[in-house]
């Protein structure tokens, strides 16, 4: 019996030292292992350069004795990066600390109560650099519960040579953008007028909020729905004459991602495209076909009068199940630093959320375009900050793209879309 | 008295997993989709049969179905035509039948999700295959006019195999003697078909349309590697669309609504499906 | 002869159907980068086996394919062993209500995943048996075991009652009777059943999508649906991961056709 009992112990800790070793898969060095702690630090796939990162996270393990941090990659879409974080949390999952955050969540995950609140990290002095609608994103109730880390906004991207080569000025309004691109497509062979993401997912939300506010249309005031209206029907009407009254945008933008439409352009075959800051490092490459053929310039005006962006962008949370809060917290706080926001905006090329940073000439001799990025990140719009935005948008994305794919006219794509938001948005009521 | 008991032993652990992983979430759904249930925001609240009158006015569900409705025909008159051709064909005498029967049995049972990818890259507009073999320029998964047919393409191929398999065994089970005997009295190869074979493997026939039927009508992972359901839901079934409400957003409730809708109507059409195979003559 | 030459051809053509897309799979699979993106040259010119290489590499795609494996085997092994009892049961021990009790596995069979799919993560939750293969395992041998309880029950009652009955006079038990005679002698239907379990588990999307997280319990189906990739889809890796997945399973149809056949028309001749 006493020898049954024995073997059964020896091999439980075979199998459990086995599955500790297992477990463990970098290569940190076990000799320090006992009194090291870890932190890992949970973020998409870094566009550009990911050096700088790594160096920021070794400096933090150098000033932080004891602690190292593993940096994972999920490499997956925002859709999907968000159904990995939803059902991990919901599982009070402890297998990361710190993690990136797109902006559209951060209500969210607040309200599911997964977020530390951060609130002491970010005093209120300290939240005058932050461009304000971060500051607006990142709060819920009042309280902190993301750190401001990188911030994009809606661009549109043209080709100057062409539109210098047949006269055309900058384009500033969406009648602007259709006159240049039907007279220009019309002459230049295998050229596509206008590509955008248009494929049923969250970035076709992004493009489509641009049309709905610079036409003068909202999606929720008051908490209720405001989408079915007759601003919001023109501009959705004014999308699709992209595709099929004006053919400057092709058919198969109903497929386009960001990369997709970036390749498209990069490679020369459009006049305009609508994408976020990170293309316009890729078209600054020398071997890049249209090297020095770009020009960037705000989203074209509607009827409205304004030009609105959609603001996006990545932001840093702490896991409320995480076992050393503390230590990330601290992290959170280190790589959103002003000095670690400047590395990565030389370093990598991220947009920094620190309005001071748009001032600073060692980065603006490196990267002179940010300098115009400043004025677009003040004015971008925020997509309807609600914890029950991701439902929306599912509902929003479908309607959008079935109103620009023609299975529905925009008003009926409108009426459903007001329907299922009323329905989403009448759970918090009695 | 004790032998008595002692039999029913050999059910029990298969009894008990049936219990715990069918019968008992089959209760539990039922309570679910009676609830207004958010599990992210820990909301929970009693609704009665709201969920299921949202249901009835949402037209995201209707047209889901429809989807659904529209790939189960489709799919499963073509798998059953090309099948039935494909079985008369291996059931004649040649060389190789134990290969073939092999090569046949290849699509339906590499993993469905392989499969998808793989027609995924056939129907890519720009670089596919398809397009490039049939000198056309269609835009098989990006257009709301194809997706829904590409994806029942792609079961077809992916099915018929198995419609084909049970074709043949019930083939196969044919006495020749009534072969000879339709021969002697000067039966035509067409006759033959119709007097004797088509009848004699009627029931096999109804078994493979009862089977495919109610599995085609569940259907996810084909559709929803190939195409997620979009472009614009054109191609969503309703269990995907369950899928995405219970996970992508967890509302527990009305998902299970919808889910709940799916085995409703699975129990309805093995109902209609087996009243009119009980009334069938050939 | 024209005749029998127009069978040849009608049967290759058949072939041709059922194999042109994994053949297609399998040339891209050998394309390079560069090739992969222009049509034609249909066949690669500069074939490569780089993309086996990533992906055999890729330590996420090995921990798929190791946790499939583990997934199946179990599967079938707890499938066999509990359908194997029943079976046994139903077909020997002349229970008051077999019939019924067959005719509700095989409604149990029939009805959709996604149905109880909100529950049962209710309930692997509360288990702590999320993100696990012994959830998988778990979940998969009780769904695949109306299939093996059908297979099963109708090799059982091929064998011949007075075999049973010989051996009781023999003293044998039951149970003995079960493992000694019955086991033996269903080797055939064993055989199939194991191998159409064993497919089923290592094909399955619907659970495991739902119910693996992470590289501790993703099985290969999922890892090749969300095969990561953010500029764009890297086509030859998934052809590559796809070719590697389906050998087993091919390897597995060209050994036991016939058995995969035997077992599918007993699962179905009876319904």
């Amino acid at each position: 019996m006493r020898l049954l009992k024995n073997l059964i112990k020896y091999s439980l800790l075979t199998v459990c030292s086995f599955s500790a070793t297992a477990g463990c898969s970098s290569p940190v060095g076990s000799s320090r292992a006992a009194s090291t702690r870890t932190i890992v630090f949970k973020h998409g796939k870094i566009f550009g350069d990911s050096g700088p990162l790594k160096t920021l996270l070794r400096e933090f393990e150098v000033n932080n004795p004891g602690v190292s941090v593993l940096d994972e990659e999920l490499p997956s879409s925002t859709d999907e990066q968000h159904q990995f974080y939803v059902i991990n949390l919901q599982g009070e999952s402890a297998s990361f600390d710190v993690f990136a955050l797109d902006v559209i969540w951060i209500s969210e995950f607040a309200r599911a109560g997964w977020l530390r609140n951060l609130s002491d990290s970010l005093p209120v002095a300290a939240r005058e650099d932050f461009f304000s609608a971060t500051i607006d994103a990142v709060t819920y109730r009042e309280q902190i519960y993301a750190l401001p880390w990188v911030i994009g906004a809606g661009l549109l991207y043209y080709r100057k040579d062409l539109l210098e080569k047949y006269g055309f000025a900058p384009p500033q309004s969406w009648t602007d953008v259709v006159a240049a691109a039907s007279q220009i497509t019309a002459k230049e062979s295998n050229l596509h007028g206008f590509v955008w993401q248009g494929k049923q997912y969250e970035g076709l939300v992004c493009n489509s909020l641009e049309y709905l506010w610079t036409f003068g249309g909202k999606v929720i005031e008051d908490g209720h729905s405001v989408i079915n209206s007759k601003e919001n029907i023109n501009a959705l009407k004014m999308m699709r004459s992209m595709i099929y009254d004006f053919h400057i945008t092709p058919e198969f933008v109903t497929t386009l991602t960001e990369e997709p439409s970036r390749r498209l352009f990069g490679a020369g075959r459009a006049l305009f495209m609508r994408n976020w800051p990170y293309a316009w490092s890729l078209f600054e490459q020398t071997s890049s076909p249209v090297y020095n053929k770009v020009g960037v310039t705000t989203i074209p005006r509607g009827p409205a009068g304004e030009s609105y962006a959609t603001l996006g962008g990545w932001h840093l949370g702490v896991n409320k199940y995480s076992r050393s809060p503390e230590l990330a917290q601290k992290l959170a706080r280190f790589l959103t630093s002003a000095y670690a926001a400047k590395k990565l905006a030389l370093g990598t090329g991220h947009e920094p959320t620190r309005r001071s940073l748009y001032k600073d000439p060692e980065l603006l001799r490196k990267h002179p375009f940010k300098r115009k990025l400043k004025d677009i990140f003040e004015k971008a719009r925020p997509r309807p900050v609600t914890p029950y935005y991701m439902m929306i948008s599912q509902v929003m994305q479908r309607e959008f793209s079935a109103a620009i794919s023609r299975i529905k006219t925009p008003q009926h794509a409108l009426v459903d879309a007001h329907d299922q938001i009323e329905h989403i948005l009448a759970i918090e009521k009695q | 008295m004790k032998r008595f008991g002692l039999k029913y032993l050999y059910l029990l652990p298969a009894m008990l997993v049936l219990m715990l992983v069918t019968i008992y979430p089959l209760v539990h759904v039922v309570a679910l989709s009676l609830h207004r249930k958010l599990l992210i925001f820990d909301i929970s609240r009693f609704v009665g049969f709201a969920n299921f009158e949202f249901m009835l006015g949402d037209s995201r569900f209707w047209t889901a179905l429809g989807n659904t409705a529209y790939f189960t025909l489709v799919s499963v008159a073509l798998e059953l035509a090309i099948g039935l051709g494909i079985a008369l064909l291996l059931n004649r005498s040649f060389k190789g039948r134990g290969l073939m029967r092999s090569v046949v049995l290849l699509p339906w049972a590499i993993p469905t999700v392989v499969s998808a990818k793989m027609w995924e890259w056939i129907y890519n507009a720009d670089y596919g295959v398809l397009n490039y073999l049939l000198n056309i320029d269609i835009n098989w998964l990006g257009s709301p006019a194809w997706a829904l047919n590409a994806a029942v393409l792609m079961d077809v191929w992916k099915t018929t195999p198995f419609v084909a398999i049970l074709l043949l065994a019930a083939l196969q089970d044919i006495p020749d003697d009534l072969y000879r005997a339709a021969r002697v009295d000067g039966a035509g190869t067409l006759k033959i078909l119709q007097r004797i074979t088509l009848p004699m493997i009627l029931p096999m026939i109804w078994v493979v349309v009862i089977f495919r039927t109610l599995d085609a009508f569940r259907v996810f992972d084909a559709v929803y590697v190939l195409t997620g359901g979009g472009p614009a839901g054109s191609s969503e079934t309703l269990s995907i669309y369950a899928y995405n409400l219970l996970f992508q957003t967890l509302q527990f409730g009305y998902g299970s609504a919808v889910a709940l809708s799916v085995f409703i109507c699975v129990g309805l059409i093995t109902l209609v499906l087996i009243r009119a195979m009980r009334r069938s003559e050939w | 002869m024209v005749k029998r030459g127009a069978m040849y051809l009608l049967l290759l053509v058949v072939a041709l159907f059922c194999t042109w897309p994994i053949l297609w799979q399998f040339i891209t699979s050998l394309k390079p980068e560069a090739e992969l993106i222009s049509l034609p040259p249909v066949l690669p010119n500069k074939p490569t086996i780089s993309h086996y290489q990533s992906v055999l590499l890729e330590s996420s795609f090995i921990a798929a394919l190791k946790n499939s494996f583990l997934v199946a085997i179990f599967t079938t092994l707890i499938s066999l062993a509990f359908g194997g009892l029943a079976a046994f049961a139903l077909a020997k021990l002349n229970l008051i209500g077999s019939s019924l009790f067959l005719a509700a596995i095989l409604s149990i069979s029939m009805f959709p995943p996604i149905a109880t799919i909100s529950p049962l993560y209710v309930l692997v939750n509360s288990f702590g048996l999320r993100d696990t293969v012994l959830a998988l395992v778990g979940l998969y041998s009780t769904f695949s075991l109306p299939l093996s309880v059908w297979i099963l029950t109708s090799f059982f009652k091929s064998v011949p009652d007075e075999l049973l009955q010989a051996a009781r006079v023999d003293g044998c038990s039951t149970f003995q009777i079960f493992y000694k005679i019955m086991l033996p002698v269903c080797m055939p239907g064993l055989i199939a059943t194991t191998i159409l379990v064993f497919i089923f588990s290592w094909n399955e999307f619907l659970l495991a999508l739902t119910f693996s997280v992470t590289e501790a319990s993703r099985t290969v189906p999922v890892a090749i649906a969300l095969f990561p990739g953010l500029h764009e889809v890297p086509w030859g890796e998934i052809s590559a991961a796809s070719i590697v997945v389906t050998a087993p399973i091919g390897l597995l149809v060209f050994m036991f056709q016939r058995k995969i056949v035997a077992g599918l028309t007993a699962g179905s001749v009876k319904g």
